[in-house]
């Protein structure tokens, strides 16, 4: 059976899922409600494609990563098929988790222009009238930040830093005093002796 | 706004255009009534508390995420400069000049948080973040999006 093809396209990535429309519905010839294969096209990268669970997954970790850019949150996301990791401001890494075994991750690296161009493929994919939304299930991923989370190492050296070095300096300079102030009574002594 | 007018550079005009195509006639009749919402920031000289209602907020967040879709192409454009900064530096740096232009004009420089926007060695990852959440808002769903980032600054 011939099956229907549509491709949605951003700039540098190409969207294409092909599949078939529900005829027990009574869909149009042009409907794509059965989707049996996707492929997501980025230049310069791998194919990435997989069947339906895959594209839920893909679209899910996608659409949480923008919004944890969007929400100032700290961009991360971590799934049985996909992780997605910001190494800097503007570089993102995309590593893919293939369900078959023996299959070794795919590690992508993009830039925010690549980024948007996908967000914007699969926003085009979900406005779409002519194929079935696909429940990018949005599963809470995100770490949850527990008390250690919180410290930072450079933050606790940068608090604890300071106090420590004025204390140990004040006592350094304390106990000099307190040598020169023994030395004086001393002397002091000495002269009443003598004058006595 | 600022981010979008450094892009447009009839960004006033098009904001008004804009806001009678999406029927937000009403909220935002003018450019006085637009420039007088927008004085609401506290980081500009013209720093005005008119106390913006929540409409019009909303036809502000919708005017921002019309005018990032339209404007797209452009914005997707620095940023891909920015990523290959090495190779293709001239829209970054066109985009980065101009702004901080805008900032001087409009801002008040002596604020802290302007400075930061100035500083040439450390605003760069305020102006990615701003020019990324506009690429991501810039869709069907991008106004629900936008507002709720801003909701929750």
């Amino acid at each position: 059976m011939l099956q229907n093809q549509l491709i949605f396209n951003q700039s540098s990535v190409s969207l294409e899922i092909i599949g078939l429309p529900d005829y027990a519905n009574e869909e149009n010839k042009s409907q794509i409600s059965i989707i049996s294969q996707w492929k997501l096209m980025i230049i310069d990268k791998p194919l990435i494609e997989g069947n339906i669970d895959h594209l839920s997954s893909i679209m899910g970790a996608f659409y949480s990563y923008a919004n944890f850019l969007i929400n100032n949150d700290n961009a991360f996301y971590e799934s049985k098929f996909i992780d997605i990791k910001a190494e800097n401001y503007f570089t993102h890494n995309v590593l893919l988790k293939s369900s078959k075994p023996n299959v070794k991750p795919l590690k992508i690296k993009i830039g925010n222009s690549v980024l948007s161009d996908i967000i914007n493929c699969f926003d085009q994919f979900n406005s779409s009238i002519k194929v079935r939304k696909v429940n990018s299930v949005v599963l809470d991923k995100h770490p949850k930040k527990g008390f250690l989370v919180f410290i930072n190492k450079d933050k606790i050296f940068s608090i604890l830093l300071p106090p420590l070095i004025s204390v140990c300096s004040l006592f350094l300079i304390s106990s000099t005093f307190i040598y020169f102030y023994n030395l004086s009574e001393a002397n002091d002594k000495k002269e009443l002796i003598h004058s006595k | 706004m600022l981010t979008l007018e450094t892009i447009d550079l009839n960004g006033a005009q098009s904001l008004l255009n804009l806001s009678s195509n999406l029927n937000l006639n009403k909220i935002l009749p003018n450019k006085v009534t637009i420039w007088k919402l927008r004085n609401n920031n506290p980081m500009r000289k013209s720093y005005i508390n008119n106390k913006i209602t929540i409409q019009a907020f909303d036809a502000l967040t919708k005017l921002a995420v019309e005018m990032s879709k339209a404007l797209y192409p452009y914005i997707r454009e620095i940023l891909q400069s920015r990523d290959d900064i090495d190779k293709n530096p001239y829209a970054w740096n066109n985009f980065k000049n101009r702004f901080i232009e805008l900032i001087y004009e409009r801002l008040n420089i002596n604020s802290m948080r302007v400075k930061k926007l100035i500083d040439p060695n450390g605003n760069d990852e305020i102006l990615i973040k701003n020019l990324l959440t506009l690429a991501l808002c810039s869709s069907d769903e991008g106004y629900q999006k936008l507002r709720t980032s801003l909701l929750n600054f």
